[in-house]
């Protein structure tokens, strides 16, 4: 079958990053084509190349087998591309009605005014919803007043109110109840059949053999493969997802491990982290793996205080604490360098020294007092130990590269001298040299006898850096691996495979 | 994250058809209506005088021209924004009106223009707010709040803090009463059904709720801002024109001072009204109620023998009270949402 | 970019620093503030030779006192990127609560003084509770407590107004310590006090990195909401000790003082540079946003325009100088 949309050798890059490198992609009216890569494989930036958002740096968009470029989303709506994003884009105090045809209500020209043609608009919006088998939803209805499930159903609705040809669902399943979901699945079916073409990108793979006809592979920005959904497995997915060599850039060093600094035992917050316990010893680098969305970054601040634990127990150094504050886990030698950079790691408009010293004002300061030529020493310093180019301390902390900026979040957490490092993230976004500096630090705080804790995306990252490897999905730890028995297929399939039970066991527990 | 929203979906299932009633039902609006209700009946039995005739009429008079002026308050809230220089405008206004009504007696134009200009001059300043506002980003706080301060500055300068006395008998507007009825009250129904149903049915009365909802995707469905923000003020400007007239003709002599603290009672009546703050949500029915709501406690203050100097305290701890929950509704609802 | 990255840190010289010095300050907001400030009080000295006597300028230091101990405060909360609107209701509540602690409930003066500062302290601790911990938007409960603060000063006092204090009462509001008056003694020590604690210390840095980005000032350890508790009661306690030291001066405690005093204070911090969306200003430069506005006034009432009109000049001086501070940020970067 002739597609109607058709890439060919896309690319794209981001400052820092090559989010896409000669992809290709096409689908065919009433296929589901599912996309599938690990976080950072370059599945949003393609959708937003389709949808309009970004425009490739190179490659071809065809539309009808006709070349097409988008300058914004409108052109491509125009052209019968809608998207679903996973964060709904709906406005609450509106009816169900007003949502579907936001921006192209059915109206006349009466004089100066612009008027809806009310009727018309009510009546369209209840077809629509009918075409879809919705039958139980009052277009006049407030969509502030709907759940989670009948939100996405409007938005589906919206798509087919523009005529969409092409339907993409970014991660549709992600906040939906299983009652929902199969009510999506129905839906997508009901499209399907009705000749349109569905971009499905998800993370639960057994929805891509549940729904899927094809699905194309994406990892690093590289286009690895696509194939009929009959002819592949989830290992051979899995696999193709994660198959990276591991590299030489991360020169871990062997560090003697030795006593627990942090033991949390049954942490719980409400709703990502769930019953978690687990140690991290001087000198050891931990590694913690896990989707996003499965409560990684979500533990690391619970331990930090920034959402302090509901329940449960924390150690440090053997001692138990309470963390309600990260003033108060800075103080019993806690560092976090979050996830994003920023907006949580930095005050960007504020220079380089006083970032370095934003966590040691304490003890930096007499009664009070800022001891300035202490903080310019400390600034210097970490300009030196962790080679960040700028030209003076005084630089805004905003003009510098993103590994540089990076440089000076993980010199600000060193100058508090912790014992316990948490790095949500340490190398997102940043360049290769830049990065296996920030490693090769790493190793050697370890060696010094840090306790570091590194949340990553990555699995070379993981794979290469951390003595032990935890696996958390769904706001537990699910799996643990020496660095031995480490492979990037079982800490992948630790991660994705949702096995049904494990389900039920989660449901059962929260129930109670 | 899947299993809270089961077992809550579940019961939500099976109840949601009565709930999503009830809850349809139970809405800002009428909530005031019951506390209006409530609270009348309150004094009534305190004090049974409280439901005269001319008791009930005198109050909703009162009402009316804070209910119009609520009108546009509403919507510039809606929209986001806020704005202070109601009050000296109010003041400004309607000293313009009562100079030209003498002028006018005095010969050479006719009288009604005495109720027209106020309306312009009234669009011509706010549209003034509403483009620094709109299009030179400078919050709505800090710009009415410093045009409250030039125009209550600039009505002491011209008028030197004279009252204008001897104001034509055909411009006393607010003392007719066709049908028994002030004409104020008049004024106030009609302007509120039709603001509302512009509000709830007009292409602009729907962009105001997305701009102040959801500006991000209001910008994306191509809805303009700038220009949105602009037609909020503008309109606000007309309706505080109105209000300025029935201010104005409501006595025999105009103050032409600034009635000190009249825009907060303008803002507590369309907060109380259920317009968060925060923008996106509110009816201007709610902020007509709102305005009848704090003169039937105003009024009721006397009956009940209630000093009047707590008035404004009550209105601080009604507009904290209304805040307070609209932010645990909206934490409620973003709870669930999430799922 | 590799050649200015290249340049070792401490080879500029003296001269190019003092360039570089003078140019910062004289496009920095205080430096054109000040500038203008000069220019005004020449034209004024050439207008009535009463202007520049000594003796004039410690009466307009005087009738400055009350607004510029509530700009120190509002200083720090705009930096914050909070607002106070409540300041003039809290300085007549606790006006009104002093003259009712002593009038009506006959508590010794002293006690009286301390329990109307004290009062104003809680009226600011309630608006930083209610920001902190139920996360009302400043500007919202402020506003609020405009309203609610005021209305207790009315409802307390029932509009009656307190006088007949006894002599010494008066002593700080109108009496002279080595040949000064008093307001501009404490004023001194104030403005001394809040400046350094703003560019000095932790604290002061803390208020900074929660007006650039708060979430990231909380991600450092920075105890943000106690800062901003902190802030908020501050600007109850001096709006306090403002209206203790205004009762003094004039002699009686009435319910309407300070009504709209908000907007003086509001436009003198922003005039002196300080970003209304937060993350920067000094305390230098309120001060010269206050002298500012007083030289404006001043110069308006020797021109014959009466009191109350003078609010049109700070109206209009409040807009002008957000309009210039977004231009001039714009030419900046």
């Amino acid at each position: 079958m002739e597609p109607i949309l058709q890439l060919t050798n896309i690319s794209k890059r981001f400052p820092g990053v090559q989010a896409l490198d000669g992809v290709h992609f096409d689908i065919c009216p009433g296929e589901v084509h599912a996309l599938v890569g690990e976080n950072g494989a370059g599945k949003s930036t393609m959708i937003k190349i389709i949808s309009g958002v970004h425009r490739p740096d190179s490659g071809e968009i065809r539309i009808d087998g006709q070349p097409v470029e988008f300058n914004n989303p409108r052109e491509a709506t125009e052209r019968g591309i809608a998207t679903i994003y996973q964060e709904l884009s709906l406005y609450p105090e509106l009816t169900v009605a007003e949502n579907i045809f936001m921006g192209h209500a059915p109206s006349s020209q009466v004089g100066p005014f612009r008027k809806i043609n009310w009727g018309e608009m009510f009546d369209r919006a209840q077809e629509i919803l009918a075409s879809l088998n919705i039958h139980d939803m009052d277009v006049r209805r407030k969509v502030g007043s709907l759940s989670v499930g009948n939100r996405q159903r409007v938005e589906i609705a919206k798509a087919l109110s523009i005529n969409a040809r092409i339907l993409i669902m970014d991660e549709p399943t992600a906040s939906l109840t299983e009652a929902d979901v199969e009510r999506l699945f129905e839906i997508v079916r009901l499209l399907r059949e009705r000749g349109v073409g569905i971009i499905y990108i998800s993370h639960r793979l057994q929805e891509v053999f549940e729904l899927g006809d094809r699905v194309t592979v994406l990892r690093d920005g590289q286009y690895i493969d696509t194939k009929p959904v009959s002819e592949t497995t989830e290992d051979e997915l899995i696999s193709m997802m994660v198959g990276r060599t591991i590299d030489n850039l991360f020169p871990k060093l062997p560090s003697e491990v030795r006593e627990p600094v942090l033991e949390v035992r049954d942490l719980r917050r409400r709703p990502s982290v769930r019953g978690v316990s687990m140690q991290v010893r001087a000198g050891e680098i931990v590694g913690l793996a896990g989707l996003v969305g499965s409560g990684r970054s979500e533990l690391a601040q619970t331990i930090f205080g920034i959402t302090p634990a509901q329940s449960g127990e924390i150690f440090v150094n053997g001692q138990k604490v309470e963390i309600k504050t990260p003033a108060q886990a800075v103080k019993l030698g806690i560092a976090y360098v979050p996830e994003d950079r920023g907006t949580q790691g930095l005050i960007k408009e504020m220079t380089i020294r006083e970032n370095v010293s934003m966590a040691v004002l304490p003890e930096l300061a007499r009664g009070g007092f800022i001891d300035f030529a202490r903080e310019k020493t400390l600034a210097q310093e970490a300009i030196q130990q962790l080679n960040i180019r700028a030209t003076s301390v005084q630089q805004i902390v905003a003009k510098l590269s993103g590994g540089n900026q990076q440089k000076v979040v993980v010199s600000k957490w060193l100058a508090s001298k912790p014992r316990l490092l948490i790095m949500d993230e340490p190398t997102r976004g940043i360049d290769v040299g830049a990065k296996a500096e920030i490693h090769r630090l790493m190793s050697e705080l370890a060696v010094q006898g840090i306790a570091i804790l590194m949340i990553s995306s990555e699995l070379p990252e993981i794979l290469g850096m951390s003595d032990r490897i935890l696996v958390m999905r769904e706001g537990r730890l699910v799996a643990e691996f020496s660095r031995d028995e480490a492979t990037q297929e079982n800490i992948a399939a630790a991660m994705m495979s949702a096995q049904m039970e494990n389900n039920h066991l989660v449901m059962e527990r929260s129930a109670r | 994250m899947t299993a809270t929203t089961q077992s809550a979906s579940t019961t939500a299932a099976a109840g949601s058809g009565v709930r999503a009633r009830l809850s349809g039902f139970f809405n800002q609006d009428v909530v005031l209506a019951l506390l209006v209700v409530t609270l009348t009946i309150f004094v009534w039995l305190v004090n049974p005088r409280f439901l005269a005739q001319r008791n009930v009429l005198d109050m909703l008079n009162n009402s009316s021209y804070i209910a119009v002026a609520a009108i546009g308050m509403t919507m510039v809230i809606i929209s986001g924004n806020i704005d202070i220089s109601v009050g000296s405008l109010i003041g400004l206004l309607a000293t313009i009106s009562g100079q030209i009504a003498i002028g006018a007696q005095d010969g050479g134009y006719p009288l009604w223009i005495a109720f027209i200009v106020p309306l312009f001059v009234g669009a011509l300043i706010e549209a003034f707010i509403g483009f620094l506002v709109a299009y030179l980003r400078i919050p709505s706080i800090v710009v009415s709040l410093g045009m409250f301060s030039i125009l209550k500055g600039a009505l002491i300068l011209w008028t030197n803090g004279v009252w204008i006395y001897n104001l034509p008998d055909d411009f006393m507007l607010a003392q007719q009463a066709p049908l028994g009825v002030p004409v104020p009250i008049y004024f106030m129904v009609i302007l509120t059904i039709l603001a509302a149903l512009w509000m709830k049915y007009s292409a602009t009365g729907r962009a105001i709720y997305a701009v102040g909802g959801n500006r991000e995707a209001a910008r994306l469905s191509g809805i303009s801002e700038k220009a949105t923000i602009m037609k909020v003020f503008i309109i606000n400007g007309v309706m505080v024109g109105i209000a300025s007239i029935l201010f104005a003709t409501q006595f025999n002599a105009i103050q032409s001072t600034v009635p000190p603290g009249l825009e907060l009672f303008i803002i507590t009546a369309s907060v109380v009204g259920g317009v968060s703050i925060l923008g996106g949500t509110g009816t201007v029915i709610g902020s007509t109620l709102g305005s009848i709501l704090l003169h039937v406690i105003r009024f009721g203050m006397q009956f009940v023998d209630v000093s009047q100097y707590w008035l404004q305290a009550v209105q601080g701890i009604l507009i904290l009270v209304t805040v307070m929950v609209d932010l645990l509704r909206r934490r409620r609802q973003s709870y669930s949402g999430r799922g | 970019m590799a050649a200015v990255e290249q340049q070792p840190l401490q080879t500029e010289t003296f001269g190019q620093r003092l360039r570089a010095w003078l140019t910062r300050l004289v496009i920095s907001q205080e430096g054109i503030l000040l500038i203008i400030t000069i220019i005004a009080m020449l034209v004024l000295s050439t207008q009535s030779d009463r202007f520049l006597t000594a003796r004039n300028l410690t009466r307009e230091a005087v009738l400055l006192f009350e607004v510029a101990m509530m700009a120190l405060p509002m200083t720090y909360i705009i930096i914050t990127g909070g607002i106070d609107l409540s300041v003039g209701s809290i300085f007549g509540m606790s006006a009104i609560i002093l003259g009712f602690a002593w009038q009506d409930a006959g508590l010794p003066l002293e006690l009286a003084i301390a329990i109307g500062i004290l009062s104003g302290m809680i009226a600011g601790f309630v608006n930083g509770l209610f920001i902190v911990r139920v996360g009302v938007p400043p500007l919202i409960m402020t506003l609020a407590t405009l309203a609610l603060y005021r209305g207790m000063a009315l409802g307390i006092s029932q509009a009656r107004s307190a006088r007949g204090f006894p002599d010494w009462f008066y002593e700080v509001g109108r009496g002279d310590f080595l040949g000064l008056p008093w307001q501009i003694w404490i004023l001194g020590a104030a403005i001394l006090i809040s400046a350094i604690v703003l560019a000095r210390t932790s604290f002061g840095r803390g208020l900074y990195a929660i007006g650039n980005n708060e979430l990231g000032a909380r991600f450092a350890g920075i105890p943000v909401d106690r800062y901003k508790l902190i802030i908020y009661t501050f600007s109850g306690f001096m709006s306090g000790v403002a209206a203790w030291i205004f009762t003094s001066r004039v002699s009686t405690t009435r319910s309407d003082m300070g009504t709209g005093i908000e907007l003086d204070v509001i436009a003198a911090v922003v005039l002196g540079g300080t970003d209304i969306f937060g993350g920067s200003g000094t305390i230098a430069g309120t001060v010269i946003g206050l002298i500012l506005i007083q030289v404006l006034k001043s110069g308006l009432l020797l021109s014959g325009v009466k009191g109350d009109a003078t609010t049109v000049m700070v109206g209009a001086v409040l807009i002008l100088a957000i309009l210039i501070n977004n231009l001039v940020g714009r030419f900046r970067s």
